[in-house]
């Protein structure tokens, strides 16, 4: 983002409902993703994950069928429209496995019955997602509707147990897979191993694996009613946020380590250990005066991030005064002690050109 | 209603009419541009043309009660900051059916009715440079640049080596559509250069385009009979040797190589240019181009496309060593040779500007196609070599 709205007015600014919907159930693979609203609103969008699947070497692209709304259909309504791109999808090759229906806030103001389309008998599950723009909530609402509306491919029948589930991976943050590298790393200190990412490079038919998971891990607090969607509907308890900070990362480990039955002591102690080594290889920042600073003006500062700078700040000896270099506060939290260390190397650059700069 | 002629669109690859009028209208100092919509539809055309706008940033309470108050706030907080404020709609504000420039008759406001539904960035960008009201300054005997975007990775190296061309020959240069001042916009030159003639600005004496040398070559002869006091023969030098230079790299390819059979996938105009350009220079064969937006007669193999899957099949069909368009098409057959010259162009980092338009246009255009074809030659070895 580089633009600066006016007026200052932040909850305005949380994004389209249907892009983040989009950053989820384009996860699933085999799935084609119908946009029922103008095709200038699924351009921004394909243009956005193709932007991101670019950055992060990703491979294959979304398939988003737009169903093209024009002057006329906005007058006359647009549910016929929508059943025919819906058949069309249904004869794309390879044949979808299922099909997930997204609204815009065109379509919630013109008020065509979404649902109702969807719920005719069409071979593969076609599942309403409730996006509407701005209409239906922000970019967070698309994520936990379009998690909940992906939740009903599963069939509650689980055959295999245990395991981990990641629920609400960032998907369109650069670091998605490292994070998950990160929290997988400190899953297999307590000998747990991911069992399905909810919702990443999934197909259709792993989303079943969603029952029957020893825990599922969510990747932030936002996403609070959909682990209680989960527990309530498989009986599966969650943690409530991937690790953030030093000491929060070792409480990551103990809380799984006890929700999973399983004794953390010996991963909390090693991982403590690789944590002083971090903090000793940018030992050379002590006394270092910064400033930590909102990473952008549309954006509240994230209290987990702010958490995390305060507490690095102090176990690196930095001196935070509002004339000292200007450290963008992370956002999102950077993720485990992994994370810490790749935001520590950028605050170090920060550092060192203000010192060069003088 | 389904219209017999309506098709569905899979993974569209053109922005709307709203981002090509905010393209246009951002282009222009002075000009404060707001979208009135949602977030969603400020975020995109933000991220695409990198220069600051502001949004209304609407919530479902004003979709209910209407947006007046919000609009009205918005504009009371930016007056003061620029000399104008121009107002782009958006699809719901659109439907709703308010009459903004009735509400805003007291604010000097320019409001610009482009939702995304009246069609492509084409239509939007056009729509708003009229909403402008641009006039030529009978006085001026200068030369305009058009065809310029902000949404266009070329348009800061079009306008520059438009300007560099026109400084050659004495010209003094006019108004450049859309990259100036606002006020320049009403007191335009007498005749005009583009750069883009899909984005052709209507203003002033059209003397043709910048895009290919034989090209440069006719509009500085036009320009130079019309323009007192415009010298050409620089420009024409400048052609000779660049003319030379390109020969002289491609008969060294062709003495090794055939030629890339090519697919190309732009805007018209500049599929046209570049079509032209590698047939004359390394004899390709056009396989086939795919034109973002309306097509013209080119006796190339052309139609418009901005479907995703209908470009996939058209690459699949055609087999090409090289492709010139985006990264979309590029990632259909990631082993082709590939030049960035349609938006978006991802996975590579592009820093300095680059024209396409003028001389260095059409030398940057045949740079790019010669080392991208020889790149994949390089690669192609090493793959051998590694089976071995």
């Amino acid at each position: 983002m580089n633009s600066n709205p006016s007026p200052s007015n932040s909850s305005r600014f949380e994004g389209c409902t249907l892009t983040g919907a989009l950053s989820v159930v384009t996860q699933v693979r085999d799935a084609v993703c119908v946009i029922h609203g103008p095709s200038g609103c699924a351009h921004h969008n394909f243009s956005l994950l193709h932007a991101t699947l670019a950055d992060s070497d990703g491979v294959g692209v979304p398939r988003l069928i737009s169903t093209a709304l024009t002057e006329n259909h906005i007058i006359f309504g647009g549910e016929e429209v929508l059943e025919a791109c819906i058949a069309r999808a249904l004869e794309l090759s390879p044949p979808p496995a299922s099909i997930f229906v997204l609204s815009t806030c065109v379509v919630e103001t013109i008020g065509d019955d979404v649902g109702a389309v969807c719920a005719r008998e069409w071979g593969v599950p076609v599942i309403p997602v409730q996006t509407a723009g701005f209409l239906g909530g922000v970019f967070q609402t698309g994520i936990v509707n379009a998690l909940l509306a992906a939740a009903s491919c599963a069939d509650g029948a689980p055959g295999d147990a245990g395991g981990v589930n990641l629920v609400g991976e960032k998907n369109l943050e650069a670091d998605v897979d490292e994070n998950q590298a990160e929290v997988a790393r400190l899953l297999g200190m307590l000998g747990l191993q991911v069992r399905l990412r909810f919702v990443r490079d999934v197909r259709t038919r792993d989303l079943a694996r969603l029952a029957g998971a020893a825990v599922n891990v969510l990747r932030e607090p936002a996403l609070l009613p959909v682990g209680e969607a989960l527990r309530q509907r498989f009986g599966t308890p969650y943690v409530d946020s991937f690790p953030v900070g030093l000491s929060g990362t070792l409480r990551f480990l103990e809380e799984v380590a006890g929700v999973c039955g399983v004794d953390g002591s010996a991963a909390v102690e090693h991982e403590a250990a690789i944590q002083e080594g971090v903090l000793a290889r940018f030992a050379d920042l002590a006394g270092s005066r910064v400033a930590f600073d909102r990473v952008h003006p549309m954006l509240d500062g994230d209290a987990a991030a702010i958490g995390v700078c305060s507490e690095l700040a102090e176990a690196l000896d930095l001196v935070v005064d509002p004339e000292g270099t200007r450290l963008p506060a992370p956002y999102p939290a950077p993720v485990g002690t992994a994370g810490i260390r790749r935001m520590l190397h950028r605050w170090r650059r920060l550092i060192r050109g203000r010192e060069r700069a003088r | 209603m389904l219209a017999a002629d309506h098709r569905d669109c899979t993974n569209p690859l053109w922005p709307c009419a709203m981002t090509g009028a905010v393209a246009c209208l951002a282009g222009l100092e002075d000009l404060a541009v707001v979208v009135h919509g949602s977030s969603g539809c400020y975020f995109y055309p933000a991220s695409l043309i990198g220069r600051e706008i502001h949004g209304t940033f609407l919530l479902e309470r004003e979709v209910i009660f209407g947006t007046e108050p919000r609009l009205r706030e918005v504009i009371e907080e930016l007056r003061g900051r620029y000399g104008t404020i121009a107002v782009v709609n958006t699809c719901v504000p659109a439907i709703m059916g308010e009459d903004l420039q009735s509400m805003l008759d007291d604010h000097d406001v320019l409001v610009v009715d482009s939702p995304g539904f009246i069609g492509d960035f084409e239509r939007g960008y056009r729509r708003a440079l009229a909403r402008t009201e641009p006039a030529v300054d009978p006085s001026f005997c200068g030369v305009n640049i058009d065809g310029v975007t902000l949404a266009d990775p070329f348009h800061h190296g079009n306008a520059l080596e438009a300007r560099r061309l026109l400084g050659l020959t004495g010209a003094s240069v006019g108004t450049t559509f859309c990259l100036d001042r606002y006020a320049a916009v009403h007191r335009a030159a007498l005749f005009t250069v583009g750069t883009n003639p899909d984005l052709a600005s209507g203003v002033g004496e059209w003397c043709g385009s910048l895009l290919g040398l034989d090209t440069v070559i006719e509009t500085f002869e036009t320009l130079a009979s019309v323009c007192t006091g415009v010298d050409a023969r620089p420009v024409f030098r400048e052609v000779a040797r660049a003319e030379q230079r390109i020969e002289k790299a491609c008969s060294k390819y062709l003495r090794r190589f055939d030629p890339p059979r090519t697919a190309i996938f732009s805007e018209f105009a500049y599929a046209a240019f570049a079509a032209e350009t590698l047939e004359r220079y390394l004899d390709v064969e056009i396989a086939c181009i795919g034109s973002r937006n309306e097509v013209r007669d080119s006796g190339f193999p052309a139609e418009q496309v901005t479907d995703f899957t209908r470009i996939r099949d058209m690459l699949l069909a055609a087999e090409p060593d090289l492709i010139l368009g985006s990264s979309y098409e590029r990632t259909v057959l990631p082993g082709a040779a590939f030049v960035g010259l349609t938006p978006p162009v991802r996975g590579r980092v592009l820093l300095r500007s680059r024209p396409l338009a003028g001389v260095e246009g059409t030398l940057w255009l045949m740079d790019e196609v010669l080392n991208a074809c020889m790149d994949r030659r390089r690669r192609g070895s090493r793959a051998a070599d590694g089976d071995r």
